[in-house]
């Protein structure tokens, strides 16, 4: 179980499959310098409240490094969980759940596309049937109104923040969350470029499974 | 499993094209959904090698963690729940089974067989509709037992990857072979990844346990090449 690198795009993306021994499927991801692990557990047995006849629950978990999780997780959690309920194949098990666990290992900027990217793979590790593939990229404008997709160092020079989730079937976006003020023109290159930037992030994808 | 290729490897949501099956018509297995919009293509649902058996049977052969149950499978569960004529059996699914106590060779009403929370039992799944509860029993057609039943108190019980258990349940895999040449053992393995081993020592049953969980994290050819060099 090596590592797998990636440095061909300015990503930075690092992968390994299978850390944790019980859970159906797990990740450990970084972009850069953000770290999150993940782990899928499903289709499992399902709480009464919970319970969906014609299709599976979604339950999904955000572990934050340090505290208690706040309102911003909940945030990511709420998000995760919509992620997975459109990717999933989740008609094929009915009335039962499918529960998604995330811990933030590190973080400097990228957390929330580099969760979404974690839980992609943990999904595809755990071999649960998908609809689609799901990729997410997050893409920076700082104070200088300069774009970029490596975070700043300095988080107070970053005005706002895009994270765009894209499926690998024809390429739409399926979700998309931002921060702080921004124009128009601006999301539009953001969007192009995100949506240039995911297909190496599913060639990546590819690659770690296709080694492991 | 030599002949896979990374050609041949499909992430979920990739469409399949080239089918060469007859008749333009195809028998698709795990892994695999149809395409709505292009009857002549599948899409692939998991991420996996594509896998093809004439005339047209097509399935993707990837990780598979958690058991779904299937009909006719043979599986290994243990008893959770016993009530008068039901008992609930854990196989490892999202759902417990259910088995008729009727469903144990020689069962009438009044002779019910012994059986008691916690025994692990040999079944086959008989029902395994997703909407429904999986239903086992442990009898064949002509309400014989065969080898299903309750097992042994003596055995031990360890779960597996599914991807292991398909390899042990190739004939032509060596690894059980090799093993039962070094010391005599029983073992009952359930496609639903648990497995029930019994040997003459402790010592052996510790080994057997070791050896697979090692064969877990192997390539194949690997565990056949290790199998070799113990001949």
């Amino acid at each position: 179980m090596e590592v797998i690198e990636s440095f061909e795009n300015n990503l930075n993306l690092k992968c390994k499959l299978q850390v944790l021994s019980r859970a159906d499927g797990s990740a450990m991801f970084s972009e850069g310098q953000t770290v999150v692990l993940s782990a899928i557990y499903g289709p499992v047995e399902v709480k009464m409240q919970k319970l969906l006849i014609e299709k599976a629950s979604v339950e999904s978990v955000f572990k934050p490094k340090s505290g208690l999780p706040g309102v911003s997780d909940r945030y990511k959690e709420y998000l995760i969980k919509n992620i997975c309920e459109t990717a999933l194949a989740s008609a094929l098990y009915p009335r039962t759940a499918v529960l998604v666990n995330l811990q933030e290992m590190q973080n400097q900027g990228q957390l929330i596309s580099c969760a979404i990217n974690a839980v992609c793979l943990a999904c595809l590790d755990s071999g649960i049937d998908m609809k689609f593939l799901f990729g997410a990229v997050s893409y920076f404008l700082t104070k200088e109104e300069e774009l970029t997709l490596t975070p700043p160092i300095n988080e107070s020079s970053v005005k706002a923040m895009f994270v765009f989730v894209f499926n690998n079937t024809k390429g739409d976006v399926i979700a998309s969350h931002t921060e702080g003020r921004f124009s128009i023109d601006q999301y539009k290159t953001a969007l192009d470029i995100c949506r240039d930037e995911v297909k190496k992030v599913f060639i990546f994808f590819k690659e770690t499974l296709l080694d492991t | 499993m030599s002949e896979l290729s990374p050609a041949d490897f499909y992430l979920p949501g990739e469409i399949i094209r080239n089918l060469k099956s007859k008749d333009r018509e195809v028998i698709i297995g795990p892994g695999l959904c149809r395409n709505e919009s292009d009857t002549k293509s599948l899409i692939a649902s998991q991420a996996g090698y594509l896998c093809f058996r004439a005339p047209n049977t097509y399935w993707l052969e990837g990780r598979r963690n958690r058991y779904i149950p299937k009909k006719a499978d043979l599986v290994l569960g243990i008893v959770t729940k016993k009530s008068s004529d039901n008992l609930k059996v854990d196989i490892g699914s999202a759902e417990s089974a259910s088995l008729s106590m009727l469903a144990f060779e020689g069962a009438t009403k009044k002779v019910k067989p012994d059986v008691n929370v916690g025994d692990v039992i040999y079944a086959k799944v008989i029902n395994a509709h997703k909407e429904m509860e999986p239903e086992l029993v442990c009898i064949d057609q002509y309400y014989k037992a065969g080898k299903l039943g309750v097992l042994s108190n003596e055995g031990f019980v360890i779960n597996l990857k599914q991807k292991l258990i398909q390899q042990m349940l190739n004939p032509e895999n060596p690894l059980l072979r090799t093993l039962g040449r070094k010391f005599p053992y029983e073992i009952v393995i359930g496609v639903n990844g648990k497995v029930w081993m019994r040997a003459n020592q402790c010592k052996d049953v510790l080994t057997l346990c070791r050896a697979f969980q090692i064969a877990e994290y192997q390539k194949e050819t690997d565990i056949i090449g290790i199998c070799r060099q113990f001949k």
